[in-house]
């Protein structure tokens, strides 16, 4: 495909150069200047029905709606001028005639786009005297909750549902002054991706059930991950309320996940939370767990493996980091992991997204770092091996094949039930406790950060591992998990020439990593 | 070296003691037979009456049903600036937005007055009350049942049409 022609035009007195067929609201971006909107979302089709974005384009009859006007060459568009202000003006106070004044009890209050824009914009009062317009709030199934009075019919979830989901389940029901959002018959928002109809939603009218009442916008802490409950690798935002996760959204990635993420990774973040973690380094002292410090504790593990053959049975939610300096402590040992799977659940608008049929984060980097996946996870341990346990919980593994092992050592947050047989426990952190970094189904490398605090004198795994390796004799001067990924990139033909400057937030795909379709842009252009 | 002192000598009269005694003996008896009208209140059978502003410990105003009018918006634990507010929001029975745990430590707090001026439901006041005694630290942490049960004036705060209060 040739270059796009690039299109010269001035918006507020700035000249902008775009490609041809650019829309005004998104040239004006690339400006800074961001244009009120609502019905209009990068990831979906163009409606044109909120009249938001009306701008003042010199020698145009009258104001043009922005989302839905392209560039031409030499335009001059007025973004901030008297008329398109009070126009914008007139929308928002017609858009406020019904929209009740709730907002200490709505969950978008301190992130609502009416809000924002009424503050910046809007009329300081209401001229309206008569009554507002009252229905009552409806459960649409799913995670989804429809507070008809707060909307401003905007389409975004008609057209998520019908042109993304491909599933069409939300209408415009009724006309006129009475018009509201309804469902089709027989259909309710239990599509596997139908969440994401609360992001879309520029005010409080779709609320997630699972967030409703629990915690205030402003009140957030907020941390770039990835969502680690499938493969797919979907860039997400983690919120957390008093150190508690509260709530994942997902972080656009045009590569990766578009504007998405499903359902079940969205509402499967409770176990990041978990309470009944191994919060002290332990050794065992006869029958029991006695505490120690981290010194003894990394000693006394290293004189478990040293000069040991040893067999690796690894959680695929461990970064990068911490699999390959497993490999490290391995010491020509093997590796092994299990996965757990469901039923692939793809996103139809979308080329190449789906929650995947592998539940787990980093399933492709424990492969690419010679782990091998199986079903019968202790198959590999052999009689006289040492065996390290990290971070799998070992729920359903028979006991009996761990008496194959001549000694045991966990490196796990959670304390694995069958194993009262091991001689050192090392607390490390979960995946939203430490910062590192995952490979996706497609070989891509993506950085996630820390949410939480880890609790008690738990500590990242890619510390723990390090400090064990130097134990052992080997080198390890590693400060940052950065500096770990450093390491990972000289040595392993892969991930040559990756780094986290290089990697940013939207991550790189591996050197060998498999190709795939190209991603067309979601149905940008459509009307 | 021995330091030097000077010596100055003053008149009789500045230095007597005796002069200074009678003015201060003077305006004793000048109260003792009451010329001036009475000074001491008898605190606390008496009480000098206060500010229709003053803040106090706080009070939480209720609907008619006898519930609490907070909403649990959270504003007010935002804009503490002794960060002396706790709120846990949640749903009550009806589905209706309502704390489940919302208090008040009145040792943190400075009484700025703040948490009533941001209220969107007038639920939370500062009170018109200064008398507060307990018999530990745990005591002036106030739940909502007990900023609900206090049933002192509350702080007329400022009225917009008169911010001076003139």
């Amino acid at each position: 495909m040739a270059e796009k022609k690039m299109v010269n035009l001035t918006i507020e007195g700035r000249p902008v150069s775009v490609p041809d067929g650019t829309t005004i609201l998104e040239a004006a971006k690339t400006a800074g200047i961001l244009i009120p909107h609502y019905c209009y979302h990068p990831g979906l089709p163009i409606a044109g029905v909120c009249r938001m974005c009306l701008v003042e384009v010199e020698k145009a009859p009258k104001l043009a709606p922005s989302c839905a006007t392209t560039v031409t060459e030499g335009q001059v568009v007025h973004v901030y001028s008297e008329k398109s202000l009070d126009a914008r003006k007139g929308v928002l106070e017609m858009l406020l005639i019904n929209h009740p004044l709730d907002c200490p009890i709505c969950d978008q209050s301190g992130e609502c786009e009416l809000q924002d824009y009424t503050y910046q914009e809007g009329r300081e009062d209401s001229r309206y005297r008569e009554p507002k317009r009252f229905n009552p709030a409806e459960d649409f199934g799913g995670d989804v909750i429809y507070v008809p009075n707060r909307c401003i019919l905007c389409t975004r979830c008609v057209r998520f549902m019908e042109d993304v989901a491909h599933e069409p389940t939300l209408n415009v029901s009724e006309r006129g002054d009475r018009a509201l959002i309804g469902k089709f018959e027989g259909r309710d928002m239990t599509h596997p991706w139908a969440a994401n109809v609360i992001d879309l939603c520029p005010v409080g009218a779709l609320l997630s059930k699972d967030f409703l009442n629990k915690a205030r916008a402003w009140e957030l802490d907020r941390a770039s991950s990835i969502c680690p409950n499938c493969t797919q690798g979907c860039n997400v935002i983690m919120e957390t309320r008093e150190n508690q996760i509260v709530r994942m959204r997902p972080r656009p990635n045009e590569e990766v996940n578009s504007f998405f993420m499903c359902d079940w990774g969205r509402l499967n973040y409770r176990w990041m939370n978990e309470r009944n973690r191994v919060e002290l380094p332990m050794v065992r002292r006869g029958d029991v767990f006695a505490p120690t410090t981290w010194e003894a504790a990394i000693t006394a593990a290293a004189r478990a493996l040293n000069g040991k053959k040893v067999f690796v049975a690894a959680s695929p939610m461990l970064s990068n980091e911490a699999l390959f300096l497993l490999t490290q402590v391995m010491q020509g040992g093997t590796g092994a992991f299990r996965v757990t799977e469901g039923e692939e659940a793809p996103l139809a608008g979308v080329d190449d997204l789906a929650l995947r049929r592998e539940r787990a984060a980093n399933v492709y980097g424990a492969e690419a770092l010679g782990f091998t996946k199986t079903k019968d996870l202790l198959g590999g341990l052999k009689q006289g091996d040492v065996l390290v346990i990290a971070g799998e919980d070992l729920v359903g593994i028979d006991a009996g094949a761990l008496t194959r092992a001549s000694d045991i050592v966990v490196i796990s947050s959670v304390l694995p039930e069958v194993t009262k047989s091991a001689s050192v426990v090392l607390p490390i952190a979960n995946f939203s406790e430490e910062e590192g970094t995952v490979t996706n189904l497609r070989g891509r490398v993506q950085r996630f950060t820390q949410a939480r605090q880890a609790p008690g004198e738990t500590r990242p795994s890619w510390l723990v591992l390090g400090d064990l390796l130097g134990a052992l004799g080997k080198q390890s001067n590693f400060f940052l998990p950065s500096d770990v990924f450093a390491r990972l990139a000289a040595t392993n033909k892969s991930f040559a020439g990756l780094s986290y400057d290089t990697l940013g937030f939207k991550g790189l795909p591996l050197a060998d990593a498999p190709k795939t379709a190209p991603k067309a842009p979601v149905a940008a252009g459509a009307a | 070296m021995a330091i030097k002192v000077r010596v100055v000598e003053r008149p009789v009269e500045d230095v007597s003691y005796i002069r200074a005694t009678l003015r201060g003996m003077a305006l004793t008896a000048k109260h003792l037979f009451d010329v001036n009208g009475r000074v001491t209140t008898q605190y606390p059978d008496e009480k000098s009456p206060i500010s229709p502003r003053w803040r106090g410990t706080h009070r939480m105003l209720t609907t008619e049903t006898g519930k609490a009018k907070c909403v649990a918006c959270g504003l007010c634990p935002t804009v503490c600036p002794a960060n002396c507010i706790k709120l846990v929001p949640g749903e009550d029975e009806e589905g209706n937005r309502y704390p489940l745990v919302f208090e008040i430590d009145e040792f943190r707090c400075i009484f700025c007055g703040y948490c009533q001026e941001v209220c969107p439901e007038e639920a939370i006041h500062v009170g018109r009350h200064y008398e507060n005694s307990e018999y530990s630290r745990e005591g002036f942490v106030y739940d909502l049942q007990r900023l609900m049960d206090q049933s002192h004036p509350v702080c007329e705060m400022w009225d917009p049409e008169d911010p001076k209060g003139e």
